[in-house]
């Protein structure tokens, strides 16, 4: 699959989940795609956390869907976060792993084991039952419901093309991304967050 | 296999028979859930395997083993912006592999965290694989300005609770370090 293809069509589907981005491409391309800064956490400091950031803010909003992507690069350096999630196993957790067997963010690197790593095996060898591998639009698109629309935590393992991609971060420092998120959070949940609610409660 | 409620009973009588206060912890654990902490994040250290299987049995709280102590601070840091109350429990040594997480996640987008964390490597340790942390764990600390509190006695054990809304106060990460002496109840 085209990197910018898969990610462009995902966020065509996109309606009302939150969405934590990790390091690099993904965050990258999900902002040009979507220009989104209220309910995108774009997580670009993370490497190998985006998913575990993610579980964290699913735990807490059970009436929310959330949508976590991250890299191979990253699942190679913290494979073990599938053992936590299966654990969580949170109905309203969707993990897309992309896959493209090289350090996207960093020109192009081979990661280890490259060719072999078999990820949905992984997936499925910590427990996790719905672990779901595309490789081409058609089979993203031939089954995106029930991997992800459908309640229940999935792993979701998109393979892709290396991608010759020179992007930019959205154009936000970490504060204004946590603070245009969480108050976005704020509104849809009707919890304070922040120590000073922005706005009054009656 | 036993679940994870009988295997942290087992836990608990081990850490007993080993000399560690069922009360100092049921008091940590009282501290936390006053404040408003709900999710417990954890890699275990004998010191806190008795505070850890309160965590678990205490239905206040959802309990998480993690696999590392990286991912305890996403899992936190995500709570955070939840508005869900997180506190990630492990001993010194796992707070000596967080510099990345909290200087990258932590302070890049002042998110606050709370850890709790042994004092290994203190005289009183008698764990030869833990001089690292007697020697290293403080400087480390201040190297990342990291606002640290030692709970010193029994009596200060309500200080858990300032440091985690001090934490909040601040969009910065709070540790309080847990002597062993505190957590056998001799202090």
């Amino acid at each position: 699959m085209n990197y910018q293809e898969c990610l462009s069509w995902i966020a065509s589907r996109w309606n009302d989940e939150l969405v934590v981005t990790s390091a690099g491409t993904s965050s990258e391309i999900w902002f040009e795609e979507t220009g989104d800064t209220e309910r995108v956490f774009y997580l670009e400091a993370s490497m190998s956390l985006s998913s575990c950031f993610a579980a964290g803010l699913a735990f807490g909003v059970p009436d929310q869907n959330v949508w976590a992507f991250s890299g191979d690069g990253a699942f190679v350096m913290n494979a073990g976060m599938l053992t936590v999630e299966r654990q969580m196993n949170l109905p309203n957790l969707k993990h897309f792993m992309i896959s493209n067997r090289v350090y996207g963010s960093t020109s192009n690197v081979p990661l280890p084991g490259r060719s072999d790593n078999n990820y949905e095996a992984i997936a499925r060898g910590f427990g996790i039952e719905r672990v779901y591998s595309f490789g081409s639009m058609n089979e993203l698109q031939g089954r995106f419901e029930e991997a992800v629309m459908e309640p229940g935590y999935s792993f979701i393992h998109l393979e892709v093309e290396p991608l010759d991609y020179r992007g930019h971060s959205p154009p936000m420092d970490g504060p204004e991304v946590k603070f245009r998120f969480g108050r976005h959070v704020e509104k849809l949940t009707g919890k304070n967050i922040f120590t000073a609610p922005l706005t009054k409660k009656n | 296999m036993e679940d994870l409620i009988d295997s942290s009973i087992r836990s608990a009588a081990r850490a007993t028979e080993t000399g560690y206060s069922l009360e100092i912890s049921e008091e940590i654990v009282e501290t936390c859930a006053g404040v408003g902490i709900r999710l417990v994040a954890s890699l275990p250290d004998d010191w806190i395997a008795q505070t850890i299987a309160r965590f678990e049995q205490d239905k206040r709280f959802t309990h998480v083993p993690v696999n590392r102590e990286e991912s305890a601070v996403g899992l936190c840091s995500g709570a955070f912006l939840s508005g869900t109350g997180a506190v990630a429990l492990m001993g010194a040594s796992g707070l000596m592999t967080l510099v990345y997480a909290i200087t990258k996640i932590n302070y890049t987008y002042e998110i606050p965290i709370f850890i709790l964390v042994t004092q290994r490597g203190s005289l009183d340790d008698g764990a030869k694989f833990h001089v690292s942390n007697g020697l290293y764990f403080d400087d480390v600390v201040r190297s990342i300005n990291l606002p640290c509190t030692v709970i010193a006695s029994r009596q200060e054990i309500p200080k858990i609770g300032e440091a985690y809304l001090h934490s909040r106060k601040i969009s910065r990460p709070t540790i309080a370090v847990l002597p062993k002496k505190l957590l056998l109840g001799k202090i």
